[in-house]
């Protein structure tokens, strides 16, 4: 038995989605390594390890918790430079919900491209591999000099659509043109419709004037984007759609993030059901939703 | 007036930014640095920086509602952002380096991981002789454990069953059978499960499974355990912040006492450890009454260096205090410190570089005390004043305890009073920023008195 243990998988579970690791372990057929993570009083982050990690293969899962972002990801790099230290064979960085992929440009004077920033920490701190679902741009791949595997929750999307409606009476609406590509794969896949809104945005988390391009008539309209943050986009395109005519309106979106007052700005919309992945710790919010569905994306290795 | 340089301030510590700024005679740089809804930090600087000599300001302390870590990636954010605006050079200016100061051991007497909001714990009584409730492996403490004793017991029941007599001999103990011990929790929907993201519920049921990573669950916490055979260690983050500050893009790093003068060496750019002691040294030329009659204390070993630099230059006397772990424990509370030099009816002047949860300080001057000091004097670098160390400072025998604001200490000083003294270290830095500026030396900061 020792003889075939050895350079196994290591899995070790960051704070900030045990959930996510425990159903990863269950799924390999493995335990989540004996690890802890605690804050000193001083508010600095502490991280003990309880096995050996030496020449294993080490698999570090750490999501964003919403509002804890910065908290994680030092204690993300935290971790991947204790185990380099402790001589792991190989590091992989598993974070479902990329943080900061949204700083991935330079869009005025000065700004921080945070999303670089944090690709070289995480090489800094010793990743040898970074495994993510769905990044918000996949350019950001090309931040890193390491490889990156950007898995997709398509398939899990297509299987619950054709789960749970009729392809032929749906349309798949992206809200913004810059999921347009995301949102067209899983048309062609499906073999529906397509429309696009095309949307302004003055200010950060802020969302102005909308324009459908399509048709959405007597349809199921489905939005598919990668995350659903404040939710602004999703109720503001809920309600064009709904306006123009659409039968029903659903979202299916990769990473619930659903900060600030998104809870209550999704009770309020047409929206009849959110559909997202287990990529973020949700908590409670699920229940807090009316109709928020949750798929579970623990595929990952 | 300095041309061509911008100080820039995190959100860490406003008052020492805009004091060096005033001293510099330059406005501080116009920055928006605040949080997504997200929890991602939102910065934009809105000054010009292509060209100039940036200095960040931003010390390791975290408390009044703010983080550490939120402060720690905001200023990466800042020097990448300034670097990507074409600065010329980026200095990071962190007068209290975080994670300078790490224990090596968990769950120690000292030092000792919180899992709960120090806040929570602020309302007991300290008397005189209270040590900090340490959270350690199976021992059991406030209400919130009630729960979790028989969780402790279920875990050291089926982990200790398999591996009864592996765990000694070492090899075995690793990859042993330690790694298939059903403990594993078969609850597949635990997602939507009773655990919210709130810590506050242990008690309402959903404990019929156990992981070490449930840190939801505070007694699961306490449970954590090491697989049989392996000797726990606690990662050092020293080196991974020095690597991070140098790959954001730091050119220089400005700091003030680091705990280890090593980490300086962690870094490939330039390094200034400033030093705290002229300042505390003019404070016990000036404050103390008769303190060439004084004893200069290093509350522990690894402070003695710094504490005889003082006292050396000064023509004060010495003694150490060092911690005993021998077994012949005849009083209790001080069983394992030791005064080493003579100190009745002296004035004690305690010297150390960091206050932390301030168990150390007190615990020395309480031992001070009993071998007849008559006053003790507690002079440190960096007040961090996490945890209980206010109330156990109150409590404790030090009659004065004097620290730099290389830290906000406003709300220390609101609690702690006439007991506390506050030194001011921004005309060092802005010296210290003026001359790095200017290329000149800054040794001259290094020796005067």
């Amino acid at each position: 038995m020792s003889a075939e243990m050895a350079n196994e998988i290591k899995l070790i579970s960051g704070r900030s989605h045990p959930q996510l690791s425990d159903k990863i372990a269950k799924r390999l057929g493995i335990e989540v390594a004996r690890t802890i993570s605690l804050n000193y009083s001083n508010q600095e982050t502490s991280f003990t390890v309880g096995e050996s990690v030496r020449d294993e293969d080490v698999f570090i899962v750490q999501s964003t918790a919403t509002g804890d972002v910065n908290e994680g990801l030092m204690e993300l790099l935290i971790m991947i430079s204790a185990c380099r230290t402790a001589s792991a064979r190989r590091i992989t960085a598993v974070i479902p919900n990329f943080p900061y992929a949204r700083q991935d440009k330079k869009d005025k004077s000065r700004a921080p491209i945070s999303a670089r920033l944090v690709a070289n920490m995480l090489t800094t701190a010793g990743a040898n591999h970074i495994v993510t679902v769905d990044l918000h741009a996949s350019q950001i791949q090309g931040f890193f000099s390491v490889p990156v595997d950007n898995l997709y929750a398509e398939p899990s999307f297509l299987r619950y659509i054709r789960e749970n409606f009729n392809a032929e009476d749906c349309v798949i609406v992206s809200p913004d043109a810059g999921g347009a590509k995301r949102a067209t794969s899983i048309a062609d896949h499906l073999n529906t419709a397509f429309a696009l809104i095309h949307k302004e945005r003055p200010r950060p988390n802020v969302v102005g004037r909308m324009v459908l391009v399509g048709n959405v008539e007597d349809k199921v309209a489905i939005l598919v984007d990668d995350m659903a943050d404040t939710c602004g986009t999703l109720v503001k395109a809920a309600a064009v759609l709904k306006e123009n005519g659409a039968k029903s309106v659903l979202a299916l979106v990769t990473h619930g993030i659903l900060s600030g007052s998104a809870i209550e700005t999704l009770n309020g919309s047409v929206l009849s059901a959110l559909v997202v992945t287990n990529t973020v710790p949700l908590g409670d919010k699920v229940d807090r939703v009316s109709g928020c569905q949750c798929i579970q994306s623990s595929h990952v290795d | 007036m300095v041309r061509n340089i911008v100080v820039l301030g995190g959100n860490s510590h406003p008052a020492l930014v805009e004091s060096v700024c005033n001293i510099l005679a330059l406005p501080a740089c116009n920055r928006i640095l605040t949080k997504f809804s997200s929890g991602e930090s939102r910065c934009e600087i809105q000054d010009s920086v292509r060209g100039k000599d940036v200095y960040i300001i931003q010390t390791g302390f975290g408390g009044n509602g703010s983080k550490l870590n939120d402060h720690f990636m905001d200023l990466c954010i800042m020097i990448s952002a300034c670097k990507t605006g074409s600065a010329r050079r980026v200095t990071a200016v962190l007068p209290l380096f975080p994670y300078s100061r790490q224990p090596d051991l968990p769950y120690k007497k000292t030092g000792a991981p919180l899992f709960k909001a120090p806040s929570d714990n602020g309302k007991k009584d300290y008397t005189f002789d209270s040590v900090p409730a340490t959270p350690a492996p199976g021992v059991p403490r406030s209400a919130g454990f009630v729960n979790g004793t028989d969780i402790t017991n279920r875990l050291t029941k089926t982990t200790s069953l398999p591996n009864g007599t592996n765990g000694i001999n070492g090899t075995n103990g690793i990859n042993g059978t330690g790694a298939m011990s059903p403990v594993k929790q078969t609850n597949g929907d635990a997602f939507f499960g009773a655990n919210g993201q709130s810590i506050a519920s242990p008690v309402s049921g959903a404990i019929g499974s156990y992981t070490t990573h449930d840190y939801e669950n505070v007694s699961h916490v306490g449970a954590f355990q090491a697989k049989p055979g392996y000797k726990q260690w606690v990662a050092q983050a020293g080196t991974l912040v020095a690597n991070l500050l140098t790959c954001a893009g730091a050119d220089h790093v400005i700091t003030m006492d680091l705990h280890d003068p090593q980490v300086q060496g962690f870094f490939d750019v330039p390094v200034d450890n400033l030093y705290g002691r002229p300042l505390l040294k003019r404070y016990i030329q000036t404050h103390i009454p008769n303190y060439k009659d004084a004893v200069i204390i290093s509350p522990d070993a690894g402070g003695a260096k710094r504490a005889t630099a003082i006292a050396d230059g000064m023509g004060i006397e010495f003694a150490l205090i060092h911690k005993v772990t021998s077994l012949c424990i005849t009083d209790r509370q001080n069983a394992s410190m030791m005064l080493v030099g003579n100190v009745a009816d002296r004035v004690c002047i305690l010297i150390d570089d960091l206050l932390d949860t301030g168990n150390t300080i007190t615990r020395a001057a309480k031992l001070l005390k009993k071998e007849g000091a008559t006053k003790i004097y507690a002079l440190l670098t960096h007040g961090v004043f996490s945890g209980d160390a206010i109330s156990r400072i109150k409590a404790s025998a030090i009659d004065k305890l004097v620290v730099t604001n290389s830290v906000p200490q406003n709300e220390h000083k609101a609690l702690l009073g006439p007991k506390l003294d506050i030194l001011d270290i921004s005309p060092i830095f802005a010296e210290a920023i003026r001359r790095v500026h200017h290329g000149e030396s800054i040794s001259v900061l290094f020796n005067y008195d």
